[in-house]
């Protein structure tokens, strides 16, 4: 079995994303027809629009984050733990939900913002609301990063300055600043991936934007929309795509590296309170304020939309379009959702155990990548993939006819690729701090090697598997990116569905639907902490 | 006149006292060591004297000036120290050179290059300004530690454990190149340690304390020659602590009694003799104890006799014949009494 099991692992592997991956770059054509393609005015534009947006969303959480992780980590903040909750929050919801909160709220006519400073004044639409939505929903990956970095910190570093003779911004601006900033810079890095990636923003903010507001991925869609002449142009933005994706990563990779070797003296956990005093109320006001304006409002904002349809109209509250959510079509995509979700939850933790187990870096290495692929990307190179019916012959008689284009089974496989990371970056730790002697104890009673692992070693693993399926389930859900280029036509999942009703049809239905998608997701990270906190407990 | 005086300074974190009252006061050109086990509050007060931790009660001076008495307060940055810290501290981002100039550079004096130098020299890394500090030992950091705590002229030196973290060659090394520094630069020191000899060693004076209070303040020599209290006899000297009660010119203790010897101030009444292991003679009449163990611990040999639950050490002659299980009289040369009145 051991010597098996990566090889067909492997293979998987190649089967579903490098090869699909490779079909893709060839019906993109060479770097000649790349370049060709590259010149043209729509995807210059398209791809000015990806760093422009994503280069603002980096800097919008870069600006806000740290501020938000210095005060969460190091003072005495009003409510300290509640705040890091909620600007934690957005790592949860998907980001075109924030869009339909912003929407609600600042659009150009009658958002209740805009009402509030005068029609017009407010436009949410186009590249700068494209980076705010993408900046605010993408803030944890910045605030976490810091906060981690400014907890791991020798105290005496910054002590060591104050008895220098800098004084507390001095000692900020030369020591704790230089300190964090490649963990900083690497969360920022990771925004800019996140956004250049994303898809719904764009989409619903650019493309109705005046004048449109065009992003790689968008561009892309409306290309493969186009069928197939449409579809040698998407393949080679995507190239594009993939491009900017891999150089940004690269550049991370560099500084996590450098930033290891900056804070490995730091004595974990040390890191000093510093008392706010004059300054705690005014503060704390202010980050509060800043985290309900960028967090909570938006949200709010989908489930007030829901229960009223034209603002402002107090007593008109009504649960009449809650109707909606148990209509036959909602209903079926939910349940498509849940189904695909749940199975694709099962998968990454059973492969994501099985990768693991091999205890094979470039495995492992091979299973995370895909990760890291835009959505868009991988989704794209299934298609190219897997639109026609893919067979096999064996025996020169027997014919296997593996159909997966046009069907959920595609989605599926793309849920599962693109989130297997997660399952292999659990299982794999847990597996690292695992006692392997309950495996050999079990052994030595007697079990054989697949009895010992069951008894000795799975339940210690448990805990983690569950999370990351739990993660997956969540993400899985609510997806957009990828199932609206690979949903068969006719056929909803709940992303598609709610993309559908906000951008044609129905805002109000749309937040109808949305606000039961949120009430699931903040119930499962309930449920979520429960566990976790269960699994600390056991541990 | 003093550099640093401290007048009643409590400090507690939570419901628990770390300090309680200390008054210190350190002349100029003085060095002082802090001696007392782990967790008595030492580094705490330190850091009192740094302004890096609040007193919630007392006053800090430092050369008469007062800096901290809850109403004023001046700033770590304003007080003119330098300290070396446990951690070391060095900064990773910067080199070795700019981590010594970085104290000058906030001063803006004209010559940082020479100055920087010259602290380098003081401890011997003048051709380590490039280095960055991962590229460092233990002791080398150290040293950087030093000489960056040193290049601003402060007025007082703070160290705190400066040598716990070093292997004991090393830590012999630095410990010799503290006291010349100090011999060449009369730099004022405050020495924070839980090692004896370190502080025998370096200090003028060595203030022993124990659970936030300073039992003894007094030169090396006095401190382990006639220690003021059971605890200090005890922590500083490793000498025998005996609880029991003085009966007839007798120390009864564990239903042992004791001969005391002549010359030995003793009030009849429950008390503590303190009796060092060199005192304790052997196998010289007296009560007998059985033998525990015998340690060889090369110039001599340390004896471990049962006294009741507790042990009674004694160094002796390896020549010694006595085995463990065999019983040894015990007869004390030289002994300390302190009576525990209303206790
Ligand atoms: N910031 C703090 N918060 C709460 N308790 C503290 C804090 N700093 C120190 N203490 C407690 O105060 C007591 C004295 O601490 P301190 O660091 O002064 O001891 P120490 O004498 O330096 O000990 P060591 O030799 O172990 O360094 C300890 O019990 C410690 O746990
Ligand atoms: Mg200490």
């Amino acid at each position: 079995m051991t010597r098996v099991l990566p090889g067909a692992l492997a293979a998987l592997l190649l089967a579903t994303v490098f090869v699909p991956l490779g079909l893709l770059l060839a019906r993109s054509g060479g770097s000649g027809d790349w370049l060709e393609a590259w010149r043209s005015p729509e995807s210059r534009h398209a791809l000015a629009g990806t760093l422009l947006t994503s280069g603002g969303a980096s800097a919008i959480a870069l600006a806000l984050g740290v501020p938000f992780a210095w005060l969460i980590a190091r003072t005495d903040v009003a409510a300290r733990g509640a705040l890091r909750t909620v600007v934690t929050l957005p790592s949860a919801i998907p980001p075109y939900l924030w869009t339909m909160g912003w929407i609600a709220l600042a659009n150009p006519r009658s958002g209740w913002l805009t009402l509030v400073v005068g029609r017009e004044r407010l436009d949410v639409y186009g590249t700068a609301g494209i980076a705010f939505v993408l900046g605010t929903s993408a803030l944890p990956l910045v605030v976490l990063a810091t906060a981690a970095a400014l907890e791991r910190i020798d105290p005496g570093l910054e002590e060591a300055a104050r008895l220098s003779g800098a004084g507390a911004f001095t000692t900020f601006r030369d020591v704790t600043l230089p300190l964090i900033a490649p963990a900083t810079l690497s969360g920022g890095a990771l925004v800019f991936v996140f956004a250049s990636a994303s898809f719904g923003v764009p989409y619903l903010l650019g493309v109705p934007a005046n004048p449109p507001a065009p992003t790689l991925t968008t561009r892309i869609y409306a290309e493969v929309l186009m069928g197939e002449a449409g579809l040698a142009r998407a393949a080679s933005l995507s190239v594009q795509l993939l491009l900017v994706a891999v150089g940004v990563l690269a550049v991370n990779a560099f500084l996590s590296r450098a930033g290891r070797v900056r804070l490995s003296r730091g004595k974990g956990g040390s890191a000093r309170v510093t008392a706010l005093g004059p300054w705690r109320w005014p503060l704390s006001s202010l980050a509060w304020a800043t985290a309900v304006a960028v967090i909570v409002l938006p949200l709010l904002a989908i489930f007030l939309t829901g229960l009223m349809p034209t603002w402002g109209q107090w007593g008109r509250l009504t649960l009449e379009h809650w109707s909606l959510v148990l209509q036959p079509r909602t209903l079926a995509a939910a349940g498509a959702s849940a189904l695909l979700g749940a199975l694709a939850a099962l998968l990454v933790g059973a492969l994501g155990l099985a990768v693991a187990i091999t205890r094979r870096r470039w495995l492992e290495t091979l299973a995370d990548a895909p990760s890291a692929l835009p959505g868009t990307v991988l989704a794209l190179a299934l298609l190219v993939a897997f639109s026609r019916d893919v067979r096999f012959i064996a025996f020169e008689r027997v014919t296997f006819v593996l159909a997966l284009g046009n069907t959920l089974w595609l989605v599926l496989l793309s849920y599962v690729v693109k989130h297997l990371a997660l399952g292999v970056r659990a299982a794999s730790d847990a597996l690292a701090q695992a006692d392997l002697s309950l495996a050999e104890a079990a052994r030595l009673s007697g079990a054989g090697r697949l009895r010992a692992f069951v008894d000795g070693v799975l339940p210690q693993l448990h805990g983690a598997l569950v999370g990351a399926a739990l993660l997956t389930f969540l993400t899985c859900v609510s997806e957009l990116t990828m199932s609206v280029l690979l949903v068969p036509t006719g056929g909803d999942v709940l992303g598609t569905l709610l993309f559908e009703l906000q951008s044609y049809a129905d805002p109000a239905s749309a937040a109808v639907i949305a606000s039961a998608l949120l009430l699931v997701v903040l119930s499962a990270l309930v449920v979520q902490n429960v566990v976790a906190r269960r699994a600390e407990a056991r541990g | 006149m003093t550099a640093v005086e401290l007048l009643e300074i409590e400090k507690a974190f939570g419901p628990t006292a770390v300090v309680k009252k200390l008054s210190l006061s350190v002349r100029e050109g003085e060095l002082v060591a802090l001696l007392g086990p782990s967790g008595c509050g030492k580094t705490t007060t330190l850091r009192m004297i740094a302004g890096l931790e609040r007193p919630d009660r007392g006053r800090v001076l430092l050369s008469g000036q007062l800096v901290d008495d809850g109403a004023t307060f001046v700033a770590p940055e304003r007080r003119g120290l330098g300290m070396v810290f446990q951690s070391y501290a060095i900064w990773p981002h910067k080199t070795v050179f700019e981590n010594v100039a970085y104290p000058l550079r906030l001063k803006r004096p004209t010559d940082v290059a020479g100055a920087v130098k010259q602290a380098l020299g003081w401890v011997r890394l003048e051709a380590f300004g490039e280095r960055r500090p991962h590229q460092l030992s233990g002791g080398q950091l150290q040293r950087v530690a030093l000489a960056r705590a040193l290049v601003g002229a402060p007025k007082v030196l703070l160290l705190d454990e400066p040598l716990s973290n070093l292997d004991v060659a090393l830590r012999e090394e630095l410990r010799g190149e503290i006291a010349s520094l100090r011999a060449k630069l009369g730099t004022t020191m405050i020495l924070v340690t839980h090692d004896q000899a370190e502080a025998l060693a370096l200090a003028d004076r060595v203030a022993v304390m124990n659970r936030g209070v300073i039992e003894q303040l007094a030169p090396p020599d006095v401190v382990y020659r006639e220690p003021a209290t059971p605890f200090v006899a005890g922590f500083v000297g490793g000498a025998n602590v005996l609880d029991g009660e003085v009966r007839d010119a007798s120390f009864v203790s564990h239903g042992v009694t004791f001969p005391l010897p002549a010359g030995t101030a003793a009030q009849a009444g429950p008390g503590t003799l303190v009796v060092r292991a060199e005192d304790v003679h052997l196998g010289d009449g007296g009560p007998a104890l059985p033998l525990e163990a015998r340690l060889f611990m090369g110039s001599a040999t340390e004896f471990r006799l049962a006294l009741g639950a507790s042990v009674l050490r004694a160094t002796g002659p390896a020549a010694l014949e006595a085995r463990p299980g065999q019983a040894v009289t015990v007869r004390f040369g030289r002994a300390q009494l302190f009576s525990r009145r209303g206790t």
